[in-house]
């Protein structure tokens, strides 16, 4: 089951021109970068951390992550969660596949199987192709950070981080955004049960994030008691490794809600689509 | 031609309903900062801020710099996307076009009405701000403390009195509607692409979202002035509110804007004229 599901998804163009836009993102950034002054300071993230991306080819995957994580690792995940069943219902193929003499819930758990594992191939591939590109155009260098938040103009408040302890912190901070991406993929996949067409889906689950951000306390006043539990507004919080010392703050409180809201997305699919009147 | 797609719109719930919640979204605001907030400063994008309860006249300002990063190209695309899509969705596309009258009127037309509505949604926003504002806070001169040259040392701030400040928030919207065109444009063209309107909207709000996204990039700084819509160019207007008036960037702003809307509005027209009209 899980195979065939595998195989299918990848010969669709879909996911293949997913995958390579996310992989050329990170090129794309680098040489955008080299071009336009690699020697200047970047302000990254809320914190603000400033990094010259020159020094260092390791800045390259921080800066990476920081710009992909709103707005293109959503609609990535969006994607491959809301075209899983409406897809097939999109194409008039799911009672076909739902013919089979498999059990409409071993159905649903390889959607949600593949969907989830191409989402978290997306993912990965962000920082480990900015990784390749910034190493390649910059070098492998110690990499070194600003804390534009506790800087003042006499004092600097710098931290120096070696290749190996960055590279153990994108790797956190990547399962970090992954965790964090788990509404929006959840979200997506329910509506992807509820309709028949995939466009609504993939909307709909990057709607999810929009709301989330537009009910941030930084652009609507008044609304900073709703900003702890919308689902998408935390992500960012893995910045703060890059501080010294660390601030791990708001970040459990973070993955114990996407946890609520993975568990209340996929239970409504799950008893949806298995009482389902299946028409396409 | 332009008349009767007025009566057409004005007949249909849609319109009447963004304008109403357009309109509560002020009010909304007027009683929260009201109950919770009151006396603390509201940022306006890179120039100004503001302290809610010393006059009405700071509410318009805080509910326009709330709305113009989803809410107003959210309704402006709604109007715009809705237009030719929507009368393809119900079929009923090519009865209208079988009216003895050129496609490129019947186009314009309701171009005309959506660009209509577009201005009553901000105009809306701005009198309902006004009145729920003045209701709660009254009618006082508004002290606008800019952060552009505020120091440690100095706090530089403005005094405007209220009915200079009616005048420059009137200014704000005419160019907040202006740097929502090219969203506009980019929904109606794609309104003429589809025949299913959800996706016209949702691509018109998506050109806004994905040109912010570019914007936000720590390294691509060389694309953003070229992009349709950026943080600094939708928040120029906040320059208008200091002493004298800090307009860097309005001019830039305006015409990259008036570059994306006749691409979008011609790529339109002339799809429109050839396209073949199934529904």
């Amino acid at each position: 089951m899980i195979w065939v599901e595998f195989k299918k998804q990848w010969r669709r163009p879909r996911t293949v021109i997913t995958f390579a836009a996310l992989a050329v993102f990170s090129v794309v950034l680098t040489v955008a970068i080299s071009a336009t002054g690699s020697g200047t300071v970047e302000r990254v993230g809320d914190v603000p951390l400033l990094i010259v991306p020159g020094t260092s080819g390791l800045s390259v995957p921080v800066i990476a992550l920081s710009s992909t994580m709103k707005f293109f690792l959503p609609l990535a995940v969006a994607i491959f969660a809301g075209e899983s069943v409406a897809g097939e219902a999109g194409w008039g193929s799911l009672r076909y596949a739902l013919a089979r003499p498999v059990s409409r819930a071993a159905y649903l758990a390889t959607k949600l199987f593949v969907a989830l594992v191409l989402s978290l191939v997306a993912i990965v591939l962000i920082p480990v192709a900015a990784v390749v590109a910034g190493t390649v155009a910059f070098g492998w260098h110690h990499l070194v950070i600003v804390n534009g938040a506790a800087s003042t103009a006499t004092h600097q408040v710098v931290a120096n981080f070696s290749p190996g302890l960055v590279l153990g912190y994108l790797g956190v901070a990547t399962a970090y955004v992954a965790a964090g991406m788990m509404s929006i993929f959840a979200f997506s996949f329910l509506l992807s049960t509820l309709t028949t067409r995939p466009f609504v889906a993939v909307a709909g689950g990057f709607g999810l994030t929009i709301v989330s951000r537009v009910f941030n306390s930084d652009y609507l006043p008044g609304v900073a008691v709703l900003n702890p539990y919308m689902p998408n507004n935390d992500v960012d919080l893995w910045q703060n490794f890059f501080v010294r010392p660390a601030v791990t703050s708001g970040m459990a409180h973070f993955l114990v809600l996407q946890v609520v809201y993975v568990v209340v997305f996929l239970g409504a699919a799950w008893i949806w689509f298995v009482r389902k009147d299946i028409l396409t | 031609m332009i008349g009767v797609e007025l009566v057409k719109q004005l007949h249909r719930p849609r319109g009447w309903v963004t304008l109403g919640l357009v309109a509560a979204v002020p009010i909304v605001l007027v009683l929260v900062v009201g109950l919770s907030r009151p006396t603390v400063a509201e940022r306006l994008g890179d120039y100004g801020s503001v302290v809610t309860n010393s006059s009405g006249l700071t509410l318009p300002l805080i509910a326009l710099s709330a709305m113009l990063l989803f809410l107003l190209p959210l309704a402006v695309a709604v109007f715009a996307g809705e237009t030719v899509a929507g009368e393809a969705s119900w079929g009923s596309l090519r009865y209208l076009l079988a009216r003895p009258v050129p496609r490129s009127r019947v186009l314009a037309s309701k171009a005309v009405v959506a660009a209509g509505f577009s201005v009553a949604t901000v105009v809306v926003v701005v009198v309902s701000g006004v009145v729920g504002g003045v209701l709660a806070f009254g009618w006082h001169p508004v002290t606008v403390v800019d952060l552009q040259h505020t120091t440690v040392f100095h706090v530089a701030a403005a005094t405007f009195s209220a009915p200079a400040m009616v005048l420059r928030t009137l200014a704000a919207a005419a160019f907040i509607l202006a740097t929502l065109a090219s969203t506009f444009a980019f929904a109606f063209f794609l309104s003429t692409l589809t025949t299913r309107p959800f996706s016209a909207v949702a691509g018109g709000v998506g050109l806004s979202l994905v040109s912010r996204a570019l914007d936000n990039v720590p390294g691509l700084h060389a694309l953003s002035p070229w992009l349709p819509v950026t943080d600094s160019g939708t928040t120029a207007w906040t320059g208008f509110f200091t002493s004298p008036p800090q307009t860097t960037d309005v001019v830039h702003t305006l015409v990259v804007q008036a570059v994306y809307s006749a691409g979008f509005l011609i790529a339109a027209f002339v799809w429109f004229t050839r396209s073949d009209i199934v529904a």
